[in-house]
């Protein structure tokens, strides 16, 4: 049996390796998807307040801070069993949109878009974000950094900070805005929405416009069909902030909703002898092993599995985009993978238009936006959807607000078996009796999990950004035969 | 006095991951040990991020100092290095690269293709951590011992330039000790 390790996988957060083995004749025989664990969070947390728990959270990770600071606001509102007045919910939910805004942005334009716009088997010096400027042009780069630059604005402006904010507190928030400071947020939302107009259009263009593409996105190598959750409003919308968890199984029906509080009624946790990955799974379909289906409690949650479990984005630009979505790509539910990319860029869209839409509430520069807490602390549960799946945080205290106990359920993590499942079939597809193995082939066995824009940044938190990729080949004894790196 | 004429320098990394936060340290302790005694306008801050991030930090001025933790795993615990970032290996990248993003040395180049002024002097400064896998707000002993003298390898870089560091030990360098 041959073996092939990819360690660790490029442009990721932490440090990744994917081993693929070979049987006799050359053929995968199977796939295993490894990433270091990170320790210790509970306890750090445990013997703290607990309102300190989302500024210590937001340094868990540097690529979504912003998330952690929303879902552990939410937990500790929970936890003291508050609800914070209206302005300090939409203050909170227009810096998060101004989040989503920056993040997929920067996932689209640097890490989705090389595979597109310079080829799956470009060389890899040049699949990167200055080969994206390179061929798309200057005047993007310098767009892309406006739109980020726009994003970390807001944010500081709300949050108080750029990156990590720090105003949520149990009840609401530090401080409001101000009229000057809401038109400056409502001109720079408005601008964003024509960027993410002007991404979909380049996303048609380029990758809707070229065959070869949209047959990969159909293709069965990147297909699943899987469970899929994502967070919907009252009228069953996809939202980040707020609502409640809409479960579809892989037919598009869907099978309920949960409430934060209720999330362990609905997600239990599968172990493997071979990893210390815990596997996420609907509890009430049941763990049936790493198969597609509706008799497998396998689920995704992502951009696409957002879109796939709401019935709509509620906002009206997004919305055109959500129907030509499912109208292109065959109805609901869409199962291909690399169609991710393009919901993301209608989530950009959605967010967006909320940033506006929230920009000119006439409670957003209300000074009501706190809250205080009266009653005594107990348990919480706050969840937010992250860029990158379902994040939820769940806060134990004692009667003085000591954090006791502290569960965290990141984004990646729900994607732990649905990602594995990728990688798998896209080895087998690609790799067979006497295929030569290239830089390019593995990129595109990457590409089957760079969809789900994994991020193990705070699922597992280790040093080493960004590395070159180290593939090694075993023969059916399991010696290494070849070594192959790359970096980018 | 402009951004430009200031140098920069950023503290990087997770200050609650254990020895991964030791760049954070040792701009802290030479934020209170030596900011108000150097003839040099200086900057100093504190960042957890990486790629595109970073790179917009630096926009404006014409030197920066980074100091990141290093886990190459094959260098002793504490071992301190300093470098231009040219010379960044691979292996030393750390924090200096979100791999969500993208590399530093890509991030400048696109922000010097778009017309960024950034620094065309940037040093860094890092010191071998031994636990990055646990959340801790303390560091591992050789660690700390080794906070004192990356301090004083960001007060000599402001103060005498890299060229100062080339009479100094071999642990100034960059290179890796025969027997590590």
């Amino acid at each position: 049996m041959e073996r092939i390790t990819i360690d660790p996988i490029t442009r990721l957060e932490g440090h990744g390796k994917i081993e693929i083995f070979l049987d006799e004749k050359g053929n995968v025989a199977n796939t295993y998807f490894q990433i270091p664990e990170l320790r210790g969070f509970e306890r750090f947390c445990v013997g703290r307040q607990v309102e300190e728990i989302p500024i210590l959270t937001n340094r868990i990770c540097g690529v979504c801070p912003e998330a952690h600071h929303m879902a552990g606001a939410k937990a500790v509102d929970a936890v003291y069993h508050v609800d914070p007045p209206r302005t300090a919910k939409l203050l909170r939910e227009l810096l998060y949109s101004a989040f989503y805004v920056t993040d997929h942005t920067t996932h689209f334009y640097a890490l989705a878009g090389p595979d597109f716009v310079m080829g799956p088997d470009a060389p890899v010096a040049e699949r990167n974000i200055l080969g994206v400027i390179h061929k798309v042009g200057l005047e993007i780069g310098g767009q892309v950094i406006q739109c980020r630059k726009y994003g970390h604005t807001v944010v500081e402006m709300i949050g108080g900070r750029k990156v990590h904010p720090c105003t949520s507190i149990p009840g609401g928030l530090t401080k409001g805005i101000t009229e000057d400071q809401r038109q400056e947020i409502e001109k720079m939302g408005r601008w964003a929405i024509e960027f993410a107009q002007f991404s979909l259009k380049l996303f048609n263009d380029i990758v809707l416009g070229n065959q070869a593409y949209v047959d990969l996105i159909l293709g069965d190598i990147y297909t699943h069909r899987t469970h899929y959750i994502g967070m919907v409003d009252e009228n069953n919308k996809t939202n980040f902030y707020d609502g409640k968890i809409s479960v579809v199984d892989p037919d598009g029906k869907r099978l309920g909703k949960y409430a934060p509080s209720e999330y362990t009624d609905w997600i239990a946790e599968h172990v493997e002898p071979w990893s210390y990955l815990k596997y996420p799974y609907l509890k009430k379909v049941g763990w049936k092993g790493f198969v597609d289906g509706k008799d497998s409690g396998v689920y995704c949650a992502t951009p696409l599995s957002r879109l796939n479990a709401s019935d709509g984005m509620a906002t009206p630009l997004a919305q055109a985009e959500y129907e030509k979505f499912f109208s292109t790509l065959g109805g609901k539910p869409v199962h291909q993978r690399l169609a991710t990319h393009w919901a993301r860029l209608i989530e950009l869209l959605y967010a967006a238009e909320h940033w506006v839409e929230l920009a000119t509430d006439p409670e957003i520069t209300s000074d009501n936006f706190r809250t205080v807490p009266t009653e005594k602390p107990t348990e919480g549960v706050g969840i937010v959807e992250a860029p990158r799946g379902t994040l939820t945080h769940h806060y134990w205290t004692d009667e003085r607000g000591i954090a006791t106990r502290v569960n965290l359920v990141v984004g990646t993590t729900n994607n732990y078996a649905p990602i594995s499942m990728s990688i798998k079939k896209a080895a087998q597809s690609l790799i067979k009796e006497g295929t030569v193995i290239t830089e390019g082939l593995l990129n595109m066995v990457e590409m089957a999990f760079r969809a789900y824009d994994p991020c193990f940044g705070c699922a597992t938190h280790s040093l080493p950004g960004q590395m070159p990729l180290q593939v090694t080949i075993y023969d059916a004894q399991r010696n290494p035969i070849e070594v192959l790196k790359q970096a980018c | 006095m402009t951004e430009r004429d200031k140098t920069l320098v950023l503290g990087l990394g997770n200050p609650i991951l254990g020895d991964d936060g030791v760049g954070w340290r040792a701009v802290e302790v030479f934020e209170s040990t030596f900011k108000d005694r150097l003839d040099q306008p200086i900057e100093i801050d504190y960042l957890s991020v990486g790629g595109l991030s970073l790179m917009e930090r630096l926009i404006g001025y014409n030197h920066a100092i980074l100091v990141d933790a290093s886990f190459t795993g094959s260098l002793p615990s504490g071992y301190v290095s300093c470098f231009p970032l040219e010379q960044l290996p691979t292996s030393f990248q750390g924090h200096l690269s979100s791999s969500h993003d993208t590399t530093l040395q890509n991030a400048i180049a696109v922000g010097r293709k778009l017309g960024a002024t950034l620094p065309g002097d940037i040093q860094i400064v890092t010191i071998e951590a031994e636990n990055i896998y646990e959340f801790s707000d303390q560091l591992s002993p050789a660690v700390s011992c080794a906070v004192p003298q990356a301090v004083e390898v960001i007060q000599k870089l402001i103060s005498e330039g890299i060229n100062s560091l080339n009479p100094y030990p071999e642990a100034y360098r960059f290179e890796r000790p025969k027997n590590p």
